[in-house]
């Protein structure tokens, strides 16, 4: 069953109006066993979800173009990425010098704000204050932002 | 910012689905924001503040 409904679908493509450049969306997921494990299947029980939206946010434009890897510990791709949980989302288009990550079911508020994210990577226009800017080209160290939110 | 730098990584984190993040980070109130495990502050903030705690960080 799908997760945005007409209407929604309708909504996404016109904020998806402002996407300029193509947007990878590097979407890690629980690698499926064909082996049911008792005790096991939880182990991540947003992935399928996460993954079926991202799937049905993708299909809205052709700027977007999503690409799964299933990961189980100690997969090269999620360490050479850097994920060490999943689901996890990187999004990286032309002009994006850092990494934007997204981890969990972006559900609620956060959805909004997932689609957000895409339209700025995809913009690759900071819009940020010319004494931010300064401050930011003068780092002498890597930072690590992470934001905790929750589903509203 | 992370679009503007090389050098910085931004995440958002789902929190209740990483109990063990929240705990380790004492995530109590969102959105809650930590800067390389060291500088955190709670709500939502303006630039030139967030501009700020980088610089303790």
């Amino acid at each position: 069953m799908a997760l945005l409904t007409p209407e929604i679908q309708n909504d996404i493509k016109k904020i998806f109006e402002e996407l300029t450049s193509d947007v990878r969306l590097l979407f890690f997921t629980q690698h499926v066993s064909p082996l049911v494990i008792p005790g096991r299947e939880q182990d991540c029980p947003t992935c399928e979800d996460t993954r079926t939206l991202l799937e049905e946010v993708a299909a809205l434009s052709d700027k977007l173009h999503l690409e799964i890897h299933e990961v189980s510990a100690g997969s090269e791709i999620a360490r050479e990425y850097g994920i060490d949980r999943v689901p996890a989302l990187i999004m990286i288009a032309d002009g994006v010098k850092g990494k934007v990550r997204y981890f969990g079911l972006p559900a609620g508020y956060e959805f909004s704000v997932l689609l957000g994210s895409l339209v700025d990577v995809s913009r690759a226009e900071p819009d940020l204050s010319e004494d931010t800017m300064k401050v930011l080209d003068a780092l002498d160290k890597d930072l690590h932002f992470q934001v905790f939110v929750t589903p509203t | 910012m992370a679009i503007a730098n090389p050098r910085i990584v931004a995440d958002v984190v789902e929190v209740s689905e990483f109990p063990d993040l929240a705990q380790r980070y004492m995530v109590r109130g969102v959105p809650k924001t930590v800067i390389n495990d060291g500088v955190e502050f709670l709500g939502n903030v303006p630039e030139e503040t967030f501009v700020a705690h980088i610089q303790q960080a």
